[in-house]
């Protein structure tokens, strides 16, 4: 009875054409425009300074290590070999800086280097690399600095040049420069374009919602189950639909994932769970027709996928810093959120954190389908 | 008693949908629930098969109380309801294995009971079909077929003939009746008086929530004044004729209207010669003339005051 439901439900699901666009012909298509209207690689040659601070401060002038690394890399009037544009302000004028977005961040040497950034990037990335590496290595050459300090030579020269930050930067976390953002954004869509075929399982067995359903409500079975086992089939063709969009976007579009692949494909498949999970709840919580249900869907996710930076990335920012909570519950955002988090960050702990939010917006929404749809009698139907 | 309903209240917020509505089916019947449009006749199989909430009132099926987790009621159950229910994207055998599938889950007795259906309803031809490829006859046939397919013992049919051609009314006509030979109870609803005349062995008439009358067809009729009808072609000035006949004994009304005489007399009474004869004194030319027995509209015209299809 269960694989007969969920075989059946699989072949319905597949052969709607309506269903099938909007979950994965539009992305491919809005993924192809996107690869003719956006450049995707990082071009070096073209690589601006970046525009930092440091504050000035006794830790700063007695650090003579640190200064001379930073001035290494750094230029007063913006040369293109270097990395960084760096003005030397008190703590006050940095903040404003930063909050003017004058700069990408700041660094303040308070028992050792520590930066301060208000979004995470490309830029801010490199800054952060810049830290560690210099971290690394002044360990290594603590010793030695302090009783020859000569040796400040042999240390900047293994910082190593910008070209090098960036090339490392690039391969190491595989560069999510801003043109591939909008690739995480439109891989958030398309899991939350799942929803389709999660709505249109309720509406399959719901008997106030379709003569179909009502069939199926009349059937000497638990309509809970009959739902499972279609939820599953919706379920397993959303997956299948990701995973779709990203071989034609490894393979198609050459996009690199890089070596994080795995990690990828957890959060689309995490992602997909809030998908179908959503469209569930739109399916039981508002009723009407399927046309109405459709509409609400499409129109819902392209807000989340906009507010997420799907088609003007600097959105994110502004509401991640304006309004922090409603990035938290944009589930569009807290996937392309977790992407980001696999390349900014070293630590899995904030990629971890979305893939909780993700579980957490998954069971919500089907717990609230469940109250729904545990109703077996109608006022009316 | 394959179906029992006692003072089944329903309402629609404001609306009373069904007004201590009773009901008794037998088994082995073709029971037919006859009214017009909106006097409850979906409300009440829908609350017989636990789908809608109801106000009061107790339903029992196969003499055991119905509820939406009484599976083994289900079991026996089939439906077609007025709303065609199949999936766009399955074949016509795909439905009928589909639904069939949520009752018999035995895969080789399965593929002969969706077989017998499909036979049933004769589209072998359109097996392959997807739903939209079907003219409104053969869709009705195949949401015919996808409540049968599992043999039930009750059969509910809510106008299952609306918007139908004459051939497919005739095959699903025939096949509600070779369903009851073969032993299922039927309940059928509809507004068409001519169906439910041709193949319903118990009638009950609806009316605004309510039954009205419950009997065979020849018992409902007994149940009214009125016997025969006689309708006259004329084409002249009337007014003494109308005056005249009425007089004529067991004659109950006389109306005129677009040239045609219709004359109802009393239970008992047989006026037609006497109404040619009357003609033929007076010297008036008449064209078709005809007598009828009274058809459930009559019935439900002198019960309600209103005809059954306005
Ligand atoms: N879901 C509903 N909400 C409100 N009123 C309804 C609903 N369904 C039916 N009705 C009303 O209840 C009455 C009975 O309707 P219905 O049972 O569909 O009649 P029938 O099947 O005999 O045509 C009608 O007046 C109709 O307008
Ligand atoms: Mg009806």
């Amino acid at each position: 009875m269960f694989l007969h439901i969920f075989l059946n439900r699989l072949k319905c699901l597949i052969r709607d054409k309506q269903v099938m666009f909007w979950t994965l012909m539009f992305p491919i298509l809005l993924a192809t425009m996107f690869k003719m209207a956006i450049p995707d690689v990082v071009n070096l040659e073209k690589f601006e300074p970046i525009d930092i601070a440091v504050i000035n401060n006794v830790e700063y002038q007695n650090n003579i290590a640190f200064n001379s690394a930073l001035s290494s890399v750094s230029s007063k009037e913006s040369s293109s070999d270097l990395m960084f544009n760096t003005k030397i302000v008190n703590e006050e004028e940095a903040k404003e800086l930063l909050k003017n977005n004058k700069i990408s961040g700041y660094i303040i040497l308070n028992d050792g280097p520590k930066i301060v950034v208000k979004e995470s990037g490309f830029k801010q990335t490199i800054l952060k690399q810049f830290i560690n590496e210099y971290l690394q290595v002044t360990s290594q050459y603590h010793n030695i600095l302090e009783s020859n300090p000569a040796s400040i030579q042999n240390f900047i020269s293994e910082l190593g040049s910008s070209e090098s930050y960036i090339k490392e930067v690039s391969s190491n976390n595989d560069a999510p420069n801003s043109s591939v953002s909008y690739y995480y954004a439109l891989i958030a869509m398309t899991c939350l374009y799942g929803a389709m075929h999660g709505m249109k399982e309720v509406l399959s067995v719901q008997a106030n919602q379709s003569p179909q359903g009502a069939r199926v409500s009349l059937a000497p079975t638990n309509k809970l189950k009959v739902f499972a086992s279609s939820i599953l089939a919706a379920t397993v063709i959303q997956i299948l639909i990701i995973l779709i969009l990203l071989t034609y976007l490894r393979f198609a579009l050459n996009l690199d994932f890089g070596n994080q692949i795995g990690y990828i494909i957890l959060t689309a498949v995490c992602g997909s769970l809030v998908g179908v999970s959503f469209g569930a709840m739109v399916g039981s919580i508002i009723k009407g027709k399927e046309g109405l249900k459709i509409s609400i869907i499409v129109s819902f996710t392209m807000l989340f996928s906009f507010l997420s930076g799907m088609m003007w990335l600097d959105i994110k920012y502004i509401i991640a810093n304006k309004v922090p909570i409603l990035s938290y519950i944009n589930p569009a955002n807290v996937i392309s959120d977790a992407f980001y988090a696999l390349y900014y960050y070293d630590t899995y702990t904030r990629f971890f954190t979305n893939i909780g939010v993700l579980c957490v917006f998954s069971i919500i929404f089907y717990l609230i389908t469940f109250f729904i749809m545990r109703r077996q009698k109608y006022a009316s139907i | 008693m394959v179906v029992k309903v006692e003072k089944l209240v329903k309402r629609y917020n404001d609306l009373i949908a069904l007004d201590h509505f009773n009901l008794e089916v037998k088994e082995g019947e073709v029971f037919g629930l006859l009214g017009p449009n909106g006097s409850g006749k979906t409300t009440a199989i829908n609350c017989i098969l636990s789908l809608l909430k109801y106000d009061k009132g107790n339903i029992e099926v196969f003499d055991k109380p119905m509820a939406p987790d009484a599976y083994d009621i289900k079991r026996d159950i089939g439906i077609i309801m007025q709303n065609v229910a199949v999936f766009d994207e399955l074949t016509v055998y795909e439905n009928i294995d589909y639904f069939c599938g949520l009752y018999v889950t035995d895969k080789e007795k399965r593929k002969k009971l969706v077989k017998e259906a499909i036979d049933f309803v004769a589209l072998n031809d359109f097996k392959k079909f997807y739903p939209k490829k079907l003219s409104g006859g053969l869709l009705r046939r195949l949401n015919i077929a996808c409540g049968i397919a599992h043999k039930p013992k009750l059969i509910i049919l809510d106008e299952p003939t609306v918007a139908v051609d004459p051939q497919s009314r005739n095959n699903i006509l025939e096949g509600i009746q070779k369903l009851n030979a073969e032993g299922a109870t039927i309940i059928y609803t509809s507004h068409y008086m001519e169906e439910v005349e041709q193949i319903c062995s118990r009638i009950a008439i609806m009316d605004k929530g309510k039954i009205i009358a419950t009997g065979t067809k020849d018992e409902l009729k007994s149940m009214i004044e009125i016997g025969e009808k006689i309708s006259v072609e004329l084409f002249t000035k009337v007014e003494h004729i109308l005056s005249d006949i009425q007089k004529i004994k067991g004659v109950t009304s006389v109306n005129y209207e677009n040239d045609l005489l219709v004359i109802k007399s009393k239970r008992g009474y047989n006026n037609l010669t006497n109404i040619l004869d009357y003609l033929k004194e007076n010297k008036i030319s008449y064209g078709r003339i005809y007598s009828e027995l009274p058809t459930l509209n009559d019935v439900f015209l002198e019960i309600t005051g209103k005809q059954l299809r306005d």
